[in-house]
C-alpha cells in the first residue's frame, strides 16, 4: 500500500506544532509521548499501522475550528477519528499528519421526542443513542455489527449501514443535519431537523466523504419508534442457489423485511461453534428473516415468507416464538466476524455490493476464486440488499499470504463492479479499496468528485491518501477553464 | 461575477444544426413557452431551443457552449415553480423530452433505468405488468430528470420519501461536455463522494442530468384511502402528529383548510363539510391496512372528528385524490384571472400547528384569499395565494406574505422550501436559512461550473 510521502518539512516542526496545539487544548489533550501514540496507530484495518505527528482530543467545536485553521494556515495536514472502528483503513495515521480524534465529543445535547430527533456530538456510540431513547420506545435504526463501539461522528464519514438498513436506511437516510468544521476553520451547518431543505444536497456529500471535506462537530438524527412487534425466521437451504432465489422472491413479493441475512456453511459453522445458538449444521446457507410491524400484519408476513421458502426448496426452517428466541436467532449472525476470528489467525472483510439477482452467480464465482487462490472463505452479508462480506481467512505469518488474500479480494471486487455493483456497500473505501476506485468510476468520473473536495479542501490537508488513487492539484484542473487568455472568476482568490 | 450576455451567433447556429439537424427551433413561441414555467415568475426566453435525443448530443452541444461561454438551461416539461427554466441570460435551452427511452427494466432488483424526457405517469404505465410501481408523485405529469433535477417531492412522501431516497445513480453531462455515471445499480454504496444526492436538486446548475437509474416498490396488495373532517385546525394536526408517533405507516396524509375544502366542492361538485379535513391512505397487506385504519379512526374521533368515511373502492379513491390534486385549479377558478402562488415552507412537526395558526392569522389580518394544502406528514405545508398578475400592488402584497411566512418558518427550526426549489424565486430566503453554507454551495458551483454556464443565475450567484 503506497501512501503520499510524509512531508520532511513538517515533521521538522513538529515540536512548534505541538506548541502550538498546546495553546489551543490545555492539559491532556494533546498527545505527543510515542507510547501513547500507539493506542492510535491503527484502525479497524489491522493490516496496516503507522504512528501520527501528534494526536489532540479536543472538546469544543471552537477548539476543532482552532486547530484546523491553524494547520490550514500552516500547511499541516489532518487525518480525522472517531472511535478506530472503521473496516476500511480511514483513519490511518499519516506521519507528518495530526490525528484529530472527536473521543472526547460524547454528548447527547437534545433529545426531541415530538420531531423524533436526536441531536448529538459526534463521539457518542451507535449503541448509547438508542439507548438514551428506548424507554420512551423509540430507537435509531442504523446499526452497524460495532455499534456498541462505533461513534456516530464516524457512521455519518463512512456512511455505515447494518442489518436493518434494507427497511430503515444506511446513516445518509438517517442523518437530518451536521455541524462541520471545514479546513479553512470556518463552521457551517447542513440540513436541520425539518425533512428537506432547498439548494445543494451538502449534507448528502458529507454523509461518507471519510474526513477529506471536513470534520463533524454536532450530528441530527432521525430516531424511529421500535416497531410493535418483530419475529425471525430461521430458513435453511440445500444450496446457496435456493437461498439466492428465495430472497429474490421475498422482495418481489413486495415484503420489505427489518433485516434479511444470509450465512453460508462455513460461516453456520464457525459462528454455530461459537455462540452454539441452534443453527443446522446439515444446510448450505442459511436465511434469518426478520418482520416487524403492527402485529396483524407480522403475523400474515410470517406467513407469506414461510410459503415461499418452502416454494424455493427451503429444508430447514423456525420461526421464533419470544423475544429471547429471536435474539438467539441474531445470536450467531451478529457474532460471525469474532467467530471467524477464532477459526483463522487473520482474516479480510470485503464489503461489495451488487444487484441482488446476480448473488447466486457471484457466490459461484467466489468459491472459484477461493479455490484458484488455495485460500477458505466464510460468506455473510446483508442479502437483502445485495451486500457481500466475503470472509477471507489468511495467516498473515505465512509470507506472501497477506498480499494473496488482498489479491483475492480485489478480484471479488472486480466481479462485483462487473455486474453492476460497488466496491463498497457501508465500510468505506479509505485505504482498502482506494485502488480499486479505477474498476467503479472512469477517469472523468474521479475529476468531477475531486473537483469538489476542491470546493471544500483546496490544499489537500484533509485526511491526504485514502479514497481516491491519486492526489490532485486543484489549480492544474482549473487551468483547463482559462478561456481567451481571462480567468473565469477574476475577483476569486487563486489557490 | 456576473454572467456575460450569451453568445449567440449564426455560426453558433449552424454549429448547433450540425450536431441535431433540423431538431433546433428559433420560433419566437417556442421560446417563450421554454422560458416558462407554471409559476407566477416572468418568463425569460432562451435564444434557441435545440432538441437532443442522446447522452453525446446534449454532451456535443454542451462541448459548443462551454468553448463560446454560451448559458445552457436544461428543460423537461416546465413544470417547475421557481422560474427554473428562464433564460436569465439567454443561451440555448435543451429540450430532453426526446430522451424519452426506458432503458433497462430489474424487476428482480426492483430497479429501472430511464432517460430524463420520460414522465413518470409513462414510467408507471410501462411498469404495470411488473407489478412495480414508482412512488414518487409531484402531481403533474413531470420528467423524471426534471423532477431528479428539482429533488421533487409530492404526496406520499411520508411513505416512500422524496427523489433523493429514490434515484441509485444517473448518466450527466457536465460542464465542460464530459459524461460522467455517479453511481451503480447497488442498492447501497459508500464508495466515493456522493455525487448522486449533489445533483439530485442541483436544479441544471451543475450539468445536465440525461439517465437516471430509480428504485421501485412493490404495488402494495391492498390501498384504502379515508376523508376526515375536525372542528378545527389544530384538532387535525393534532391528528397529524398523533398517526406519525403512533408509527402507523401512512402512504399520504394531507391536511386541507376550509377554503381550500369550498373550492374543492365548487370546482370538483363535491359535498364535503366545509372544515378542515384530512385526506389519508394506506397501503399493506389486507389485515394490515384494516389495522392501520382503525388506529387512525380511533385518533381522529379523540380530538373531535366526524364523519371518518372510508374508500376502498378504486373509484371512490381516484375521485378523492383527483380531487385533491386538482387543488390548485380549483383555488384559481375563486378568482377566474388569477394565477397561483405556492409557497412551500416545511417545519419540524412540532412547530407545524403553530406556523400554520399564526399563518391563517396573517392570511386574514392581510385580507387575502388564500387556502392551505399541506404534505402535513413532512411538516410541508402550501398556501396559495392568488394572484392578479395585472395589478402589481397584488403581487408586493403576496411577495410580502410569503417572506413574512419564510421567516417565520426559519424562526421555527424551518425551511423556505420543501419540494419545490429555489430556482431564482429564493435565492434571497437560501442565504437567510443556510448562512455560511451558501458560501459551500457557492464553492461548489465554482468548481464543478467553473464557466457559470449552467442555468446561471439560479440557486447561488455567482
Amino acid at each position: 500500500m503506497q501512501m503520499p510521502q510524509p512531508d520532511a518539512d513538517v515533521i521538522a516542526r513538529r515540536a512548534e506544532i505541538i506548541k502550538a496545539m498546546q495553546g489551543i487544548i490545555s492539559g491532556e489533550g494533546v498527545i505527543a509521548d510515542t507510547d501513547e501514540l500507539r493506542a492510535y496507530d491503527h484502525d479497524g484495518l489491522m493490516a496496516y499501522k503507522g504512528l501520527p505527528l501528534v494526536v489532540v482530543l479536543p472538546e469544543t467545536t471552537e477548539q476543532v475550528s482552532d486547530i484546523l485553521k491553524y494547520c490550514h494556515d500552516n500547511n499541516v495536514k489532518i487525518v480525522p477519528r472517531g472511535a478506530g472502528t472503521g473496516l476500511s483503513g480511514g483513519a490511518l495515521p499519516l506521519a507528518d499528519a495530526i490525528t484529530l480524534g472527536l473521543g472526547k465529543f460524547k454528548k447527547i445535547l437534545e433529545i426531541d421526542f415530538d420531531n423524533r430527533t436526536v441531536i448529538t456530538q459526534p463521539g457518542v456510540t451507535n449503541l448509547a443513542l438508542t439507548q438514551a431513547v428506548e424507554h420512551e420506545g423509540f430507537y435509531y435504526a442504523p446499526d452497524p455489527s460495532s455499534q456498541i463501539a462505533c461513534s456516530i461522528g464516524g457512521n455519518v464519514a463512512e456512511n455505515a449501514g447494518g442489518v436493518h438498513c434494507l427497511k430503515y436506511g444506511l446513516t445518509t437516510n438517517n442523518v437530518l443535519g451536521i455541524e462541520m468544521v471545514l479546513m479553512s476553520g470556518e463552521v457551517v451547518r447542513f440540513g436541520g431537523k425539518h425533512l428537506d431543505s432547498g439548494g445543494y444536497d451538502l449534507l448528502g456529500v458529507a454523509n461518507g466523504s471519510e474526513g477529506l471535506l471536513g470534520v463533524i462537530t454536532e450530528v441530527t438524527v432521525r430516531i424511529l419508534r421500535k416497531p410493535e412487534t418483530a419475529r425471525a425466521l430461521l430458513v435453511g437451504f440445500p444450496s446457496n442457489e435456493s437461498a439466492g432465489d428465495c430472497v429474490a422472491a421475498i422482495i418481489s413479493a413486495g415484503i420489505i423485511p427489518g433485516g434479511m441475512e444470509m450465512m453460508d456453511k462455513p460461516a453456520i459453522h464457525a459462528t454455530e461453534d461459537f455462540v452454539h445458538a441452534g443453527y443446522p449444521l446439515d444446510v448450505q446457507a442459511l436465511l434469518i428473516v426478520e418482520l416487524d410491524g403492527p402485529e396483524a400484519e407480522v403475523e400474515h408476513l410470517i406467513e407469506r415468507v414461510d410459503g415461499i421458502a418452502n416454494q424455493t426448496g427451503a429444508t430447514y426452517l423456525k420461526i421464533s416464538q419470544s423475544d429471547a428466541e429471536r435474539e438467539v436467532f441474531w445470536s450467531g449472525r451478529k457474532n460471525a466476524f469474532p467467530a471467524v476470528g477464532r477459526i483463522s489467525p487473520d482474516y479480510l472483510c470485503m464489503d461489495g455490493t451488487i444487484p441482488r439477482h446476480r448473488l447466486a452467480d457471484v457466490l459461484k464465482r467466489v468459491e472459484e476464486l477461493s479455490q484458484k487462490y488455495n485460500l477458505r472463505v466464510a460468506n455473510v452479508f446483508h442479502a437483502g440488499d445485495g451486500n457481500l462480506h466475503p470472509l477471507i481467512l489468511f495467516d498473515a505469518n505465512q509470507p506472501g499470504e497477506l498480499e494473496n488474500a488482498e489479491n483475492f479480494g480485489a478480484d471479488i471486487l472486480r466481479y462485483c463492479v462487473e455486474v453492476g455493483g460497488v466496491l463498497t456497500g457501508e465500510h468505506g473505501v479509505g485505504i482498502e479499496k482506494r485502488d480499486l476506485m479505477g474498476e467503479m468510476f472512469t477517469e472523468d468520473d474521479m475529476n468531477h468528485q475531486q473537483r469538489l473536495k476542491c470546493a471544500f479542501d483546496p490544499a489537500g490537508l484533509l485526511n491526504p491518501g485514502k479514497v481516491y488513487p491519486t492526489l490532485h492539484r486543484c489549480a492544474e484542473l482549473g487551468r483547463m477553464y482559462v478561456h481567451h487568455g481571462k480567468l473565469p472568476f477574476p475577483d476569486i482568490p487563486r489557490f | 461575477m456576473t454572467t456575460k450576455a450569451a453568445h449567440i451567433n449564426d455560426d453558433l447556429i449552424e454549429a448547433l444544426r450540425g450536431i441535431v439537424g433540423d431538431r433546433l427551433s428559433l420560433a419566437e413561441a417556442v421560446r417563450e413557452q421554454h422560458g416558462r414555467d407554471e409559476s407566477y415568475h416572468d418568463a425569460f426566453p432562451p435564444d434557441v431551443v435545440v432538441y437532443p435525443e442522446t447522452t453525446d448530443e446534449v454532451s456535443d452541444i454542451v462541448k459548443l457552449c462551454a468553448a463560446r461561454d454560451v448559458p445552457v438551461i436544461p428543460y423537461g416539461t416546465g413544470t417547475s415553480l421557481e422560474g427554473h427554466v428562464a433564460a436569465l441570460k439567454g443561451g440555448v435551452c435543451i429540450d430532453l423530452m426526446r430522451l424519452d427511452r426506458i432503458i433497462s427494466v430489474n424487476p428482480e432488483d426492483m430497479d429501472v433505468t430511464v432517460e430524463a424526457g420520460v414522465t413518470r405517469k409513462k414510467l408507471n404505465e410501462d411498469l404495470r405488468d411488473t407489478g412495480l410501481f414508482f412512488p414518487i408523485d409531484p402531481g403533474a405529469d413531470a420528467s423524471i430528470g426534471g423532477m431528479t433535477a428539482t429533488r421533487a417531492s409530492g404526496t406520499n412522501a411520508v411513505r416512500y420519501g422524496t427523489m433523493r431516497e429514490n434515484v441509485l445513480a444517473m448518466t450527466v453531462v457536465m460542464a465542460d461536455g464530459r459524461i460522467i455515471r455517479t453511481s451503480r445499480r447497488a442498492r447501497k454504496s459508500s464508495a466515493g463522494y456522493d455525487l448522486t444526492r449533489l445533483f439530485v436538486g442541483s436544479e441544471g446548475t451543475l450539468g445536465v442530468i440525461t439517465e437516471i437509474t430509480l428504485r421501485l416498490y412493490g404495488i402494495p396488495e391492498a390501498v384504502s384511502s379515508a376523508v376526515c373532517s375536525f372542528p378545527d385546525l389544530e384538532a387535525a394536526i393534532e391528528t397529524v402528529i398523533s398517526t406519525i408517533h403512533a408509527g402507523v405507516p401512512v402512504a399520504r396524509i394531507e391536511l386541507l383548510d376550509d377554503v381550500q375544502m369550498d373550492a374543492i366542492n365548487k370546482y370538483s361538485k363535491m359535498d364535503f363539510p366545509v372544515l378542515p379535513t384530512l385526506f389519508f391512505e394506506f397501503h399493506g397487506s389486507k389485515n394490515g391496512v384494516v389495522e392501520q385504519v382503525e388506529t387512525v379512526e380511533a385518533l381522529a374521533t379523540d380530538v373531535g372528528a366526524s364523519d371518518f368515511q372510508w374508500a376502498v373502492k378504486q373509484e371512490d379513491r381516484n375521485r378523492l385524490w383527483q380531487a385533491r390534486h386538482d387543488s390548485l385549479y380549483a383555488c384559481m377558478a375563486l378568482k377566474p384571472g388569477s394565477k397561483g402562488m405556492a409557497t412551500d415552507v416545511c417545519v419540524p412537526i412540532s412547530r407545524l400547528a403553530e406556523c400554520i395558526l399564526e399563518t391563517r392569522k396573517d392570511i386574514e389580518e392581510t385580507g387575502l384569499l388564500a387556502p392551505i394544502v399541506g404534505h402535513v406528514g413532512d411538516g410541508n405545508f402550501h398556501v396559495i395565494l392568488l394572484i392578479d398578475t395585472e395589478d402589481k400592488d397584488d403581487l408586493e402584497i403576496c411577495k410580502a406574505f410569503n417572506e413574512r411566512l419564510v421567516m417565520r418558518a426559519l424562526a421555527m427550526d424551518g425551511t423556505c422550501t420543501g419540494e419545490h426549489g429555489i430556482g431564482y424565486g429564493k435565492m434571497d430566503f437560501l442565504v437567510a436559512e443556510h448562512g455560511e453554507a451558501v458560501s459551500v454551495m457557492r464553492a461548489v458551483k465554482m468548481a464543478l461550473d467553473p464557466q457559470n454556464i449552467m442555468n446561471p443565475g439560479k440557486i447561488v450567484r455567482v
